[in-house]
Parts: structure tokens; sequence; C-alpha cells
């Protein structure tokens, strides 16, 4: 199966680290599986696009290692960026030119280019093929800078909130095109898929995996549905006493609520207690992710 | 004029609130499914990617839940053709519709005894729901 066998990671970061003024981003260690789809939440200018930018090599870390497929920035550029299907934050040099003419512009550079897709995608999110670029609407372009992402047939797309001022019809179909671009099969290799974005929710949605970047710092990858199964909420009958393991956060007294990321010590040390459970239920992703970053920011605190 | 191809979809639901992990979930509801054969053998299931994004989870979720079913015997997937539902012999089918009978009927032996019946008691009590059951029944249809 394809999940077990040891591959090249579609992406390797070791001890990655860029400041600029105080901003200080990193030290970052990450390895992507190929063959996975990552969300990254976090924050506006926690340094979700400063990843990307090193991604891209279009910001220049000033210590540790990249490689995208075993291959590194500066000797293996062209043949990295073959490999990727990119959608910045914001493109630059797309605004004089219409959808048609960046598809013969793409076209050229992929190897894979796959016209059909193109059109089709373009024609089902309603872009205009002769409307310039910097005449669309801020929505119309992160549709159209989407499709040319997934026209390149890329093994990696590497998407910087694609969906960002999208209205929530057309991004429902988008979402649904990244999933199937990941889908094994009609091609032979593992397709991989980073996408930032600021809607938790889409992440719940289709991310196997998820990234979270906040002042700088990276937390996870996380298995998203590790995370959804592995926390709960309890509501017990009444505040338990002394310090119970997994508990995450306590609230109100009677009934009480209480969020726990190791529900089974949990659960056994409030029965021994003889607290009442009174309603189980799941934490919410959104949630779960904030106790995540509050948690590493108190870490952070602690050890200055 | 849409390209979008067609991939079978199933009638599974996952429940955050259950307490059962997601690919647990998608285990027994598929091998129910199966059972009870609403997807007899040969039937085609969608791929993990597919049946990911129809729930909402994550495809490590998925393939988990068809290599459990796959060492079980309830489906099989060929490279390059998908995964599809096994052949399963009828004395395996039989054994596994007789699994859930035989945990209730434990279960309710149980809790008879926690009540203080005998074993006679026990007898004539599952005589009694069984006629009062197959009334139920034949007046329903009628």
């Amino acid at each position: 199966m394809t999940g077990t066998r040891p591959q090249t990671p579609a992406i390797l970061l070791k001890g990655v680290k860029k400041t600029y003024g105080n901003f200080e981003l990193g030290p970052v260690d990450l390895r992507i599986e190929s063959g996975c789809i990552v969300a990254v939440v976090g924050p506006n200018g926690g340094g979700k696009s400063t990843l990307f930018g090193i991604l891209m090599n279009l910001i220049q870390p000033d210590s540790g290692e990249v490689s995208l497929f075993g291959l590194a920035y500066p000797e293996d550029e062209v043949e990295i960026k073959r490999k990727v299907g990119y959608v910045p934050e914001r493109p630059i040099g797309h605004d004089e030119m219409s959808s048609r003419a960046l598809g013969e512009f793409f076209s050229y550079w992929y190897p894979r280019w796959d016209q059909r897709l193109y059109e089709d995608l373009l024609r089902r999110y309603e872009v205009d093929p002769d409307k310039r670029f910097g005449k669309l609407s801020k929505g119309m372009q992160r549709r159209l800078s989407f499709a040319l992402a997934l026209a390149t047939g890329s093994e990696l797309l590497l998407l910087d909130e694609p969906t960002a001022g999208v209205d929530p019809f057309a991004r429902t179909e988008m979402l649904e095109d990244l999933s199937r671009f990941a889908e094994p099969g009609g091609h032979d290799d593992d397709r991989t898929v980073v996408f930032a974005t600021q809607v938790v929710e889409e992440a719940r949605h289709i991310a196997d995996h998820m990234i979270l970047v906040a002042d700088g710092e990276f937390l996870g990858p996380y298995e998203k549905d590790a995370l959804l199964d592995g926390w709960k909420t309890f509501w017990v009958d009444r505040e338990p006493e002394g310090l119970i393991p997994g508990v995450v956060e306590v609230d109100g007294r009677s009934p009480a609520r209480i969020v726990t990321d190791s529900p089974h010590e949990t659960a056994e040390a409030l029965s021994a207690q003889s607290v009442r459970m009174v309603r189980k239920a799941s934490v919410d992703l959104e949630e779960i992710l904030s106790h995540l970053m509050h948690r590493s920011k108190a870490e952070r605190t602690a050890q200055r | 004029m849409n390209e979008k191809p067609k991939e079978p979809r199933l009638p599974l639901y996952l429940s955050m609130d259950n307490p059962e992990p997601m690919y647990s979930q998608i285990e027994s509801q598929l091998r129910d499914l199966i059972l009870a054969d609403v997807l007899p053998s040969g039937s085609k299931l969608p791929s993990i990617r597919a049946l990911a994004s129809d729930l909402a989870c994550s495809v490590i979720t998925t393939r988990r839940a068809y290599e459990d079913l796959e060492r079980e015997g309830f489906i099989r997937t060929r490279p390059g053709r998908g995964t599809v539902v096994a052949q399963i012999p009828e004395e395996k089918m039989s054994a596994h519709r007789r699994e859930p009978v035989e945990r209730a009927l434990r279960e309710a032996v149980r809790a008879g005894r926690r009540a203080g019946l005998s074993e006679e008691d026990l007898h004539h009590f599952l005589e009694e729901v069984l006629q009062t059951e197959e009334t139920t029944v034949r007046g329903g249809t009628s």
C-alpha cells in the first residue's frame, strides 16, 4: 500500500530559519510524505506565506536545508519548478494577460499541461477567457490561479490561500476538484497538496494532515482524524478535584465541561472520584487547534 | 459539459460524538451493508480518496478501514482496478449474521440473571416474546 513503503518525502525541511527585522521564523523541521493533502492554518502574519516563499525559493532561508522530491535549490531549481503548481498570495506579472494567454504561457513551461482540464475548470468557474487578469474580481483571480495550478498536472501543488475571497458555492467546487486532483489513478505518481487557509472548516473537510503556524512557530503535522478521535468533551455533574490526567480545560462547576486530549485516562480518573458523566461529545477542530496553539505559546514563555 | 468522473457513493455516516474512532465506524457500517446484501459481491467501492472526501475524513482513516476489511475477506483491491466487494462464502455470511443476534441474546440473558430470573423463567420469557413479536409482524403486514 502507498502509505507504508519508505519513499523520498515530497517536502523536507531541516532547521530552516529566516529572520526579518523582529519577525523570526523557525527553526522549522518538516517532513511531508507524497500522496497526502496538508492544510496549513494559522493567523495572518504568522509565517504561512513565508513558508510557501521558501518552498518556491522566492525567499532564501538564513540557515537550514530545503528539499523537494529529494532535490535542492539552487542547482535543481528548473527540475523542481516543473513539478510544482503554485498559487501565490499575489501573482506577479499576470495583470495584463487573459486566462487564454496565461494558459498558453503555462503550457510551454509545464510538460504535463492539461489543456482540456484547464478549459473545463474555467468554464465551470465561469472565468471569462478574454478578460485580463487585472480586470477580474479578487475571487475570479483566485479561481483562475487555482485552475492554472491544477492544469499543470504537477506532482505537488503549493496553494497559498487558494479560496480567499471566493464565494461558498465555488469554494466547495474548488475543494472537490482539489480532492479529485489528489486521487491516485489515471496518473502513476502520488500527488501531494499543501494549501494554506484561514477557514478551519475547509481544512477539516479535505485535509489528511494539518500544520499550525503562528508567530513564526510551526506545530505538526498532525493527523487530522487522530486529533478529532483523540480529543473529547465530557460534561460531568461536578467539578473534579486535584489533577486529572489529560484534562486541557475545565469550564463551570455543576455541570462542568471538561476538554481532554486523553479520554480514557480522564474517564478513569473521573470515575475513581465518582464524578458522574452526563454527556460525551466531540471537540471542534477549531477549538483543538486553538488549545494546541495556546499550549505551545505557554511552553515557550515558560522556557524563556 | 461537466466532465466530473462519477464515483459510487455509499450510505455511510460518521458521527463525531460516537466514542468509536472513525475508521471503525466505517468498517462496521460497510460490513453491515455487505452482510445485508445492499452491496453484493462485485460491487465497486469508491477509492480511498473519494470516500475520504465524501465523509470529510482523511485517507489515512479510509485506507485503514479498507485494509482491515480486506484482511477480514470482505473486500479486495486490485491494482489499477479499484476496490470491490469480495465473494464471501455462505458459511461466513451466516456466521457474521448470527454475531449481533448472539450478542443481543447474551446481553438479554445477563439482564435476566441480574433481575433474578431462573433459567426456566428465561425460557418462558423468550417464548412469550417470540409470540408477541410474531403477532406484531403478522399484524403489520396484513
